[in-house]
């Protein structure tokens, strides 16, 4: 039986431990973004999904260097430390893992137009999925406004963390 | 990696580790929903043990608002000036009133002989991280246990009540904010003295529910903890009544919850009085920990 999906051999090797830590080390700077208390008004509610983000680039260019437990390890702690439910954001990147890796050969290689198309999709499907799951967790209808400001915020921050992410690949991995 | 596996079998590994998480990811939700004690060690030690990172990584932020503070200061002292000092004449005119009050306020006490009311402490701490989303309206604090803050302890600033501790490890502290889903605060409208309580929706705006007689609840009425239930002090200020319809009245809270910086944890003396979990028969297991003295279910 010979794996399909999950097997990446095109990927060139990389030894360099800052290079291999990358993908993990900048999910995680992601995921601290996202609880940084800054003082902005009306921030925490529409703090951009950064983690989404980081999740997104690296499915795409680097799934061998992303693996499903680092994600799901960012996700936890997340969800431990701002005391949301418990497990949502690792369900949430998992998922977003695995769709993002089946149609992954559509988005390697294009131009960014089309990578971003790509995760303005996902973002809208990912925010609506965490919305009707916390309305089911909470067991009320909540403030779909809000929703859509983070989905609008996240998408129209993401060409500014693709183009970091992009720099650091270069500088420590080289193109991909 | 140090062991070196065969292809055939890192390939079946990594086939079933994702199924495995996401599937776990699930279980997690699902148990954490059905006993919202289970993960609670969990996260406190996890909060315990971040906290000094996230110290770390958010000081240099507070830093930059205090700069930002006090550059937007230097271009504002004039006016500013001016309106203190209008505001320090007005001010004056009340410390007469308040000084009055107080001494009224002591020989009344004395007459009808009034239990003395119990001495407040405090605990300022700084806030080293916010929920980034739109579900969870929390912060962490960096003070816990070790500043002996409790369970179940009031925070506020200045302008009026944040939230209270609903979680407290060694070095840190969660505090559900006022506009949390799942805070419920029992408060008094300061004008018809009419009980009800304040209870979050996520949205920036909290409602009053329960209230005991809705007509007389007007816009621009003052909002302060009653202090039932025992675990808050009475009369911290909490916000004005802002809006009046269909749903209820809403309130707008006096501090501006988005832009915290650092709070103060009031130790009413009360920590030790809260009511103790009530132990449950056996039978219910683990849930009865939960007490009975929650306003709100903690996540």
């Amino acid at each position: 039986m010979a794996p399909k999906v999950f097997s990446i051999p095109a990927l060139p090797r990389v030894n360099s431990v800052a290079a291999r830590a990358l993908p993990i080390v900048s999910t995680i700077i992601a995921a601290i973004v996202s609880i940084l208390p800054l003082r902005i008004p009306g921030y925490a509610a529409l703090t951009p999904a950064f983690t989404l983000m980081a999740a997104y680039h690296w499915t795409i260019y680097r799934p061998d260097l992303l693996p499903p437990l680092a994600l799901f390890t960012v996700g936890l702690t997340e969800d431990l430390l701002v005391g949301a439910p418990t497990g949502v954001s690792a369900l949430l990147l998992l998922l977003v893992y695995t769709v993002v890796l089946s149609y992954r050969r559509y988005f390697v290689n294009r131009t960014f137009p089309f990578v971003w198309s790509g995760f303005t999709i996902l973002a809208v499907g990912a925010m609506l999925g965490l919305w009707a799951l916390h309305c089911v967790l909470d067991a009320t209808l909540l403030d779909f406004r809000v929703t859509i400001f983070r989905t609008v915020l996240t998408i129209a921050i993401f060409p500014v963390a693709s183009f970091l992410l992009g720099r650091a690949q270069r500088a420590l991995i080289g193109a991909g | 990696m140090v062991i070196r596996l065969s292809p055939q079998i890192r390939a079946a590994i990594q086939r079933t580790t994702l199924p495995i998480l996401i599937l776990l990811s699930a279980a997690i939700i699902v148990l954490g929903k059905a006993d919202k004690m289970l993960f609670d060690s969990v996260r406190t030690a996890t909060t315990d043990s971040l906290a000094p990172a996230l110290e770390t990584v958010s000081r240099p932020l507070s830093a930059a608002g205090n700069m930002f503070d006090r550059v937007q200061g230097f271009f504002t002292t004039y006016g500013e000036n001016r309106r203190l000092a209008q505001e320090n004449e007005r001010l004056l005119k009340w410390q007469q009133t308040a000084l009055d009050l107080a001494t009224d306020n002591q020989k009344l006490r004395g007459l009808v002989r009034a239990v003395p009311e119990a001495a407040i402490s405090y605990v300022t701490a700084r806030v080293i991280a916010n929920s980034g989303g739109a579900y969870v309206r929390t912060v962490m604090v960096n003070a816990g246990s070790d500043e002996r803050l409790a369970r179940g302890q009031a925070a506020i600033t200045g302008e009026g009540l944040v939230g209270r501790l609903t979680e407290v490890g060694s070095r840190a502290a969660r505090v559900l904010l006022i506009t949390d889903l799942n805070s419920r605060i029992p408060i008094v409208i300061e004008s018809s003295r009419t009980n009800a309580v304040l209870a979050g929706d996520n949205s920036e705006r909290p409602r009053l529910i329960y209230l005991a007689s809705p007509e007389a609840v007007k816009i621009g009425d003052r909002v302060v903890t009653s202090g039932e239930g025992g675990v808050f002090p009475p009369g911290i200020p909490v916000g004005i009544v802002s809006v009046l319809d269909a749903a209820g009245p809403r309130i707008e809270p006096f501090v501006e919850l988005s832009q915290l910086g650092y709070l103060m944890i009031v130790d009413y003396g009360l920590s030790d009085s809260l009511p103790q979990p009530v132990p449950f028969p056996p039978r219910q297991g683990r849930r009865g920990k939960s007490g009975v003295a929650d306003e709100a279910a903690p996540r």
